[in-house]
């Protein structure tokens, strides 16, 4: 473990090591992402990718607070869960019962906690082993599906439909992701937590020293329920109808992004920061996937990767310990902090420097960005191997757009030099809690950056505008 | 390891013979009734007279072995209900969802279903106190119990339920299960968990047919296929001996990774995106398909590989070292390697087995559809699980059998075609089939209390 382990928030819990490949790979696909498709950063851009990722995040989060518990409760009926909330949400909006927010709300965390209150009760008092309660959960669940809602079809409510839309960052769908990761950021700090984990690492251990096993099992599997509700409701918002199927693809690809995220299935370790890297990095896969265009293999490719992908991150976590070994003292946090910079300039870069792929394909403009997955027009090969390395001739234009990102990017860097310097400062101190510090230099980082690619000509010129020639 | 057979009294043997005769006497009468050919009737005549003789000697030394225990505990009610707490927890449960089944249902109280019935409850009660004299091998003898309750029904309440065809066509899907799950069984008894097993059938039974199709001559191509199953099964073996305890997404990943590299193979230079078109050679067909003969006896060649398969595997693993050390290997691994069992070899070649097995089932699979389908495994996923897990192999590893899993699968496969003949739609089925594993592994496969474990 690293020595200085309590510097870092605690949202990670112990599982730093871990989160190593996570941030990597995160950072890596983000670039590569931004650099094939500029769009994803705009407001509608990452409003779509929140509307299209937020489900997955929150079916990793439901698994992940299950499989904290310990005894490979991987639960593979998440994704069954997540579907037969969707099609009985489906089904009681038709017949005219659910309409309000608040009723739907509260139906779909109810029956997502009602369930898992079952599984928690069959795990402790029947006494089968976790996954075989899911097995049975997921083949029951799926069947059940299929009789409530045969095909899809359906109309969802139409508060509901609209969240779906995707058009700008804030919005509702990312209101409840926010606001599940604080509520299980605030859970990290309870007693209760602990006694998880503890029963998680070492069940019988947690049993002679005292901790109720059983409420604490409980309380995860309800937790785990939420969050199943929760999914279910953003997956209900994304595709704005009932589908019987499309809900139990979840359960594989969720396990794949808690995995992705550096939990350990064995139980103890897991952490909703791990796990939302862990989905965003499948959504980011998918996505720098769909801008090469490769016509009908496109669903094998993607499969292809989904696998090479997992398998490899699995890998590289045998090289932490040896890492460890050398780096003492490394903290992701700083580790995130270094590379989002880079990302920002990445970013930076494409934004205002890419103003040639831009002119080749209009329609990704910030007009209809929402699209821009989809519209792309294939690339021939040269460009695919070249373009993200080639280095932009800048034009009059560019010149002075980068004479006005200098600025921000010197900024950054001067941000980051602080950052290191406190961060070395504090740790030769005494003083180990540096959270607040970190977590309020990368606010003010994206902050800027933000405010700097929507204004590079100071507080007081309009608002640039890529397309402009 | 077979508790060694007791001496039976001469008056049981001869007891056990004439029953058995009778058995298979009345078996020979039935299939004659049904106009089944001779050869048939013969081989299963003698197949259930050695199958009867067998369990009648193996159920009654388990009997006379065991010392019969009385122990005073407080009360005699009280004895009873904390001894059958289930049993009867069971039985109301049952008598209640009869009761209201009679009186929600029109015609539903008739003498087929109380006889139905009267079935299921003597398998609770059987299975309760019966099983209990077990030592071992409890949830085979449970396994049993079901299997014939379960087809002692379904022959009761559907017409054609025990016809030769019928019993043909359940054989004939449970081949292809039982095949597939001999990886996962042989994987489970170590510990680790196979999820690429239906991702390397439909891979096989795409990726044959591709083959063929380009034009190498079909033997040559189903070789090919399984030593490609074989390489991807030690791939996956090396991978997960490096991450322990991650085998199920370490195998997820690679399977994920398989079914996008073959269908990009396969789709390169065509324009169908991944289907395949060309034609399965006869004996391919004849291997696998439902009017398929084996050595002129009609009834499909796949259930003869499918019972050498169970032979080799149930006396490989009960009486050579090989097998032995295995159950070493799963029951504690530090130990095994104090005795200098290689744990790396014989993960690997679990899953190498298991890459073999889950290659032959989508080829045969190909045998049977005629057709190159990369889903066709997709059902494999769970119902592989399902099977090792019904029939009774701690998923820790260590315990059960290849044996076990047969058992699992018949009881799937029978289960699956009484839903059918009930006349319900596949997602009633799969609704209860998940609600029916549960129980099942409830009756023989329950972990004991923290309290004991420490």
């Amino acid at each position: 473990m690293v020595p200085d382990a309590a510097a870092a928030p605690s949202q990670g819990g112990r599982s730093y090591p871990f989160l190593l490949v996570p941030i990597s790979l995160f950072f890596l696909l983000l670039g590569l992402a931004v650099l094939r498709s500029p769009s994803l950063i705009t407001s509608a851009g990452i409003g779509s990718a929140v509307i299209v990722a937020t489900p997955l995040i929150l079916a990793t989060y439901a698994l992940m607070a299950v499989v904290i518990a310990g005894r490979g409760t991987v639960d593979l009926s998440v994704g069954p869960l997540i579907g037969f909330v969707n099609v009985t949400l489906i089904q009681l909006h038709g017949a005219g019962v659910l309409e309000s927010p608040l009723a739907v709300f509260a139906y779909a965390i109810a029956v997502g906690a009602a369930y898992q209150l079952l599984f928690a009760l069959i795990v402790i008092y029947v006494r089968v082993q976790p996954i075989i309660v899911s097995l049975s959960g997921y083949l029951a669940l799926s069947g059940l599906n299929l009789v409530i809602l045969p095909r899809p079809g359906g109309v969802a409510p139409q508060w509901m439909a609209d969240w779906g839309l995707g058009t700008s960052i804030f919005s509702p769908v990312l209101l409840i992701l926010v606001l599940a990761s604080l509520g299980w950021m605030l859970f990290t700090q309870t007693a209760f937590f602990t006694h998880l984990r503890l029963m998680g690492s070492d069940e019988r251990a947690a049993y002679t020293s005292g901790v109720p096993i059983f409420v604490v099992r409980i309380g995860a599997h309800l937790i785990s329920g939420c969050f199943a509700g929760l999914a279910a409701i953003a997956f209900t918002a994304l595709i704005s109808s009932g589908d019987p199927s499309q809900g139990t693809t979840y359960t594989l690809i969720a396990v794949t992004a808690l995995v992705l995220g550096g939990a350990s299935l064995a139980g103890g370790r897991g952490g909703v920061f791990g796990s939302f890297l862990g989905a965003i990095n499948l959504y980011l896969i998918t996505f720098v996937l769909a801008t090469f265009n490769f016509g009908a293999v496109q669903s094998f490719v993607t499969n292809l990767a989904y696998g090479t992908i997992l398998v490899v991150s699995l890998l590289l976590t045998l090289i932490i310990p040896f890492i460890q070994r050398h780096l003492r003292n490394f903290s992701p946090l700083l580790y995130f902090v270094a590379l989002s910079v880079v990302a920002l300039s990445v970013i930076l870069h494409a934004t205002f420097d890419y103003q040639s792929q831009g002119q080749d394909q209009p329609e990704t403009g910030a007009d209809q960005p929402a699209l821009s997955s989809q519209m792309l027009t294939p690339i021939d090969r040269e460009q695919l191997y070249v373009a993200p390395l080639e280095v932009a001739a800048p034009n009059q234009q560019e010149s002075a757009m980068r004479a006005a990102a200098a600025p921000v990017i010197l900024f950054i860097l001067l941000m980051v030099v602080i950052a290191v310097f406190l961060r070395v400062a504090f740790s030769q101190s005494d003083r180990r809690n540096l959270a607040p510090v970190v977590a309020v230099v990368i606010l003010a980082l994206v902050v800027l950056g933000a405010y700097m690619m929507r204004h590079p000509g100071g507080p007081n010129a309009p608002p640039v505008n890529v397309e402009a020639e | 390891m077979l508790p060694p057979t007791p001496s039976l009294s001469l008056s049981a043997n001869i007891i056990g013979l004439v029953v058995g005769i009778i058995l298979t006497v009345i078996g020979v009468v039935f299939g004659f009734a049904q106009g089944t050919s001779v050869q048939f009737i013969i081989l299963s005549a003698i197949a259930t007279l050695a199958a009867f003789v067998w369990g009648w000697r193996y159920v009654l030394g388990q009997f006379v072995s065991q010392t019969p225990q009385t122990d005073e505990g407080p009360s005699e009610i009280k004895r009873v209900w904390l001894q059958f707490r289930p049993a009867l927890i069971g039985l109301v449960a049952i008598l209640l969802v009869f009761l209201v089944l009679s009186l929600a249902i029109e015609n539903f109280f008739n003498i087929w279903n109380v006889i139905s019935l009267l079935i299921l409850l003597s398998i609770v009660v059987l299975t309760r106190t019966l099983g209990r004299q077990f030592q071992e091998n409890r949830s085979a003898f449970i396994g049993v119990m079901v299997l014939s309750g379960l087809f002692s029904i379904g022959a009761m309440n559907i017409e054609g339920f025990a016809s030769t065809m019928n019993i043909k066509s359940m054989l004939l899907f449970a081949a292809f299960l039982g095949i597939a799950s001999v990886g996962q069984t042989l994987v489970a008894l170590l510990g680790g968990l196979d999820l690429s097993i239906p991702f390397i059938i439909g891979a096989a039974n795409v990726g044959l047919l591709y083959l063929i199709s380009l034009g190498v001559p079909p033997w040559l191509a189903v070789i090919l296929v399984l030593t490609i199953g074989v390489a991807l099964g030690v791939i996956n073996g090396l991978l997960s001996y490096r991450l322990q305890g991650q085998a199920l997404i370490v195998t997820l990943g690679t399977g994920f990774a398989i079914s996008g590299g073959v269908q990009i193979l396969t789709s390169i230079g065509t324009a169908y995106g991944g289907n395949v078109f060309g034609t399965v050679p006869g004996w391919l067909s004849n291997l696998a398909a439902m009017n398929g003969s084996t050595f002129g006896i009609p009834f499909p060649p796949v259930i003869a590989i499918w019972g050498v398969i169970i032979l080799i595997l149930t006396i490989g693993m009960r009486y050579t070292v090989y097998g032995r050390y295995l159950y070493a290997l799963g029951v504690n691994r530090t130990s095994a390697k104090r005795v200098m069992i290689s744990e790396l070899k014989y993960w690997v070649t679990m899953y190498a087995i298991s890459g073999f097995f889950a290659a032959l089932t989508g080829s045969l699979l190909l045998g049977w559809s005629g057709g190159g389908f990369i889903g066709v495994g997709d059902q494999y996923l769970f119902l592989t699980l399902a099977a090792v897990v019904v029939g009774g192999t701690s998923l820790l590893g260590g315990q059960g059998g290849y044996g076990f899993t047969v058992i699992g699968v018949l009881v799937l496969q029978v289960l699956s075609s009484f839903l059918i003949g009930i006349g319900l739609d596949f997602e009633w089925q799969q609704f209860i089939f998940g609600l029916l594993i549960l129980p099942m592994v409830a009756l023989y496969a329950r972990s004991p209390h923290i309290r004991t474990q420490i």
